[in-house]
């Protein structure tokens, strides 16, 4: 509602902001749960918000059907970029990544998802940092991840300049593909003084590089770490033609009940078994009641000693 | 007509908006675009006609022709930016964000056609692949893919009936266009910090499933980039470190630090006790052979003592004569000092009272002394959380499958005992 009183009482300042020939990005993103997370999900909602100064956390949403409400409810919180976790059967969570007013809209199963917390890592870093993205050469390669790689950019990388953003940087986020899909880690940035060479001669020269402080990098992962699967992209924000659709992916329903018919197939297979069986000592007149009799012998002892 | 969003009218309305007269004017301005285009050349004209077409054809629910569809979503930018732009500005002019200027297509009967488009544009690919060569041949694409990898029994009677890949190259770079942020060197780094690899990192992993190899990857892509980032950013003079003394609030609080810290001393201090216990068991084996070998070199040198003293005793007795008493006195008072001492010491250390005798001390280690005594057998949140007595592999060998170590003998066997 802030945003709407702001408006009303407005000013020309966004003229004067695009007057200039290189401006700012400003985004800002709205991040939406739906109904039905489970506590690992919201714990890694909770951790990707809390890596996003520029986001804004709403509550669930309710709705499985009509998404682009979403886009007016970011458009009343004056956020253009959108990401909402749908959560599935209680135990599948997808992401939705989408820029608001125009799209494009990208869908992604999340999988393997370990919070901050769970995973025990030792890295730490500022709350609202900007931090560095890393993208994997692979998403330059074809038209729809270069879009994916422009949407994460402007949804994870912190604007310059964010209201809440700290001065420094001290973590860096690497998107990579393998296997087809998005692997998403997160790492602190340690520095530390560059350990001393052995040799004399070595010495002399690290020391002096001490003093311009010249230290050597290293990586502590902080958390979460997500893997996310394309499903399929649209051009509009929550509607509009699908324009990518991802053949690989697999449904993790069709994933589930496969291995459910696969153990049924089993018991199946057993009991069709025991009906060929049943047929087969049929056949060969072995079974009291049904079957075909089989013609009497005549060599057989009943038949001699009659 | 004009959809926009119910708060936007609320805001047209509170400017003063008239829409009407915005549609009069926006229709008198597309006469005259008409006109000129006519004027201009043959080419455009039909474009434009086209367009018009299009759009009834829209408003009527009639499917619209695929290849225009991009030029015509821009012409109708064009036509109605002076709406859109205006709200739009009245909106997010004084807002931190800057909206990009919302598509204002004829919303709701162009998504009702264009949901039919999937479908037929695949169906138009199909019939005509020579004419759209970024676009993939999904029927083909099928019939390549999935053939090659089945065996040859399977082949015969297979109905290929997998989905169809869409892959609209057109649109997606039309989106990149729409959205992309320049990451390029005409920008400073600082502006959107992103870096992308030259190698892609996949070809350093030769299999997804092994975790080391592949965090490792990771690992050495981020690491990079960060090396390029700080140099970048040094150039462009922004402050990469953080000093020591800046404090704020970080991404995991204290509380779950401290949790981290726990956790890390816990496996520290297990992986050094099971050290210690592995070292007391190697101990124990060898410690029957340590025992005997201690008790024999006791033995010898004692015998080496005796032995000593004897050849002593017979020095004296054999220099008695010479030397006279001084020697033998000497050497009895040096022997009735040192026992002297060891008496005296004992002695000492019985009558000090400081510490409780031996029995006491181990009661009080079994029974205990002084504290609480109830609930200290009771789990709490740490020994509920402590998993170090479950074993993967316990778990997995099961339970039942166990024999007992002294198995009871067959009853003949148990009967000859007997007799």
């Amino acid at each position: 509602m802030g945003g709407a009183y702001k408006s009303l009482n407005g000013s020309e300042k966004a003229d004067s902001a695009s007057a200039n020939g290189a401006r700012k990005q400003k985004s800002r993103v709205l991040i939406v749960p739906s109904r039905g997370v489970t506590y690992r999900h919201r714990h890694f909602i909770n951790d990707v918000s809390s890596m996003l100064p520029h986001g804004r956390k709403d509550v669930k949403f309710d709705s499985k059907s009509k998404l682009y409400q979403l886009c007016e409810l970011a458009e009343m919180s004056n956020c253009n970029n959108l990401l909402y976790f749908e959560a599935r059967k209680g135990q599948d969570l997808y992401m939705w990544l989408s820029r608001v007013p125009n799209g494009p809209t990208v869908k992604m199963h999340c999988q393997n998802l370990h919070t901050m917390e769970e995973l025990h890592f030792v890295g730490n870093c500022l709350k609202g940092s900007r931090p560095v993205l890393s993208f994997d050469a692979a998403f330059d390669k074809e038209p729809h991840l270069k879009v994916i790689k422009q949407l994460f950019l402007q949804t994870f990388g912190v604007p310059e300049g964010a209201r809440k953003s700290k001065p420094f940087i001290d973590h860096v986020m690497a998107f990579t593909i393998a296997d087809g899909k998005i692997w998403l880690r997160v790492y602190q940035i340690n520095e530390t003084e560059k350990a001393k060479a052995g040799e004399d001669g070595e010495t002399e020269k690290t020391y002096s590089k001490n003093r311009t402080k010249e230290t050597d990098i290293n990586l502590v992962e902080i958390g979460p770490r997500a893997v996310f699967t394309i499903i399929m992209m649209q051009e509009g924000s929550f509607g509009g033609p699908i324009i990518y659709e991802n053949k690989e992916f697999i449904s993790p329903n069709q994933v589930r009940s496969d291995l459910r018919r696969q153990q049924a197939g089993k018991h199946n297979a057993r009991s069709e078994q025991f009906v060929e069986r049943l047929a087969k000592k049929g056949d060969l007149g072995l079974r009291t009641h049904g079957g075909k009799k089989m013609p009497k012998d005549a060599l057989d002892s009943r038949e001699l000693f009659a | 007509m004009v959809t926009k969003s119910r708060l936007k009218m609320a805001l047209a309305h509170e400017k003063g908006v008239d829409f009407k007269k915005l549609h009069q004017k926006k229709v008198a301005k597309q006469a005259s675009k008409k006109k000129q285009k006519k004027s201009g050349g043959a080419a455009e004209d039909s474009e434009g006609e086209e367009w018009e077409d299009d759009e009834e054809e829209v408003k009527g629910g009639a499917p619209i022709d695929d290849d225009e569809d991009d030029d015509d979503s821009e012409d109708d930018d064009e036509e109605e930016r002076d709406v859109a732009a205006y709200l739009d500005d009245s909106a997010s002019s004084d807002s931190e964000v800057e909206m990009e200027e919302k598509i204002a297509r004829v919303r709701q009967p162009k998504q009702s056609a264009l949901k039919q488009k999937p479908s037929k544009k695949a169906a138009a690919a199909v019939e005509e692949d020579d004419e759209d060569d970024d676009e993939e041949d999904p029927e083909e694409d099928i019939a390549l893919e999935d053939l090659e990898d089945l065996p040859d029994e399977d082949k015969e009677d297979l109905v290929p009936h997998q989905r169809l890949t869409i892959n609209n190259t057109t649109a997606l770079e039309a989106a990149l266009k729409r959205i992309s942020i320049a990451t390029d060197k005409s920008v400073p780094f600082k502006s959107h910090m992103s870096l992308s690899s030259l190698e892609p990192t996949a070809d350093n992993i030769p299999d997804v499933m092994d975790d080391l190899k592949r965090e490792l990857a990771f690992y050495g892509q981020a690491l990079e980039h960060v090396k390029q980032a700080r140099s970048l950013l040094k150039a462009e003079n922004v402050p990469f470190s953080r000093p020591n003394d800046y404090f704020a609030e970080m991404v995991k609080d204290d509380g779950q630090m401290e949790k981290v810290k726990a956790r890390l001393v816990e496996e520290a201090s297990a992986k050094k006790a099971s050290a210690e216990a592995r070292k007391l068991r190697d101990l124990k084996k060898f410690g029957k052979q340590v025992q005997v070998n201690k008790l024999q070199e006791r033995q010898k040198a004692k015998k080496e003592t005796l032995d000593k003293i004897k050849t002593l005793k017979r020095k004296r007795a054999e220099n008695s004569g010479d030397l006279g008493t001084h020697e033998a006195d000497l050497f009895d008072v040096g022997v009735e000092e040192e026992l002297g001492k060891h008496d005296s010491k004992k002695r000492g250390a019985s009558r000090d009272g400081d510490r409780p005798n031996n029995k006491r001390m181990k009661k009080d280690q079994k029974y205990g002394f002084g504290g609480k005594k109830r609930h200290s057998k009771s789990g709490d949140a740490i020994s509920s959380g402590d998993l170090s007595g479950f074993s993967q592999k316990g778990m997995k060998q099961g339970t039942k499958g166990k024999p007992p170590k002294t198995a009871r003998l067959g009853k003949s066997r148990r009967n000859a005992g007997k007799r």
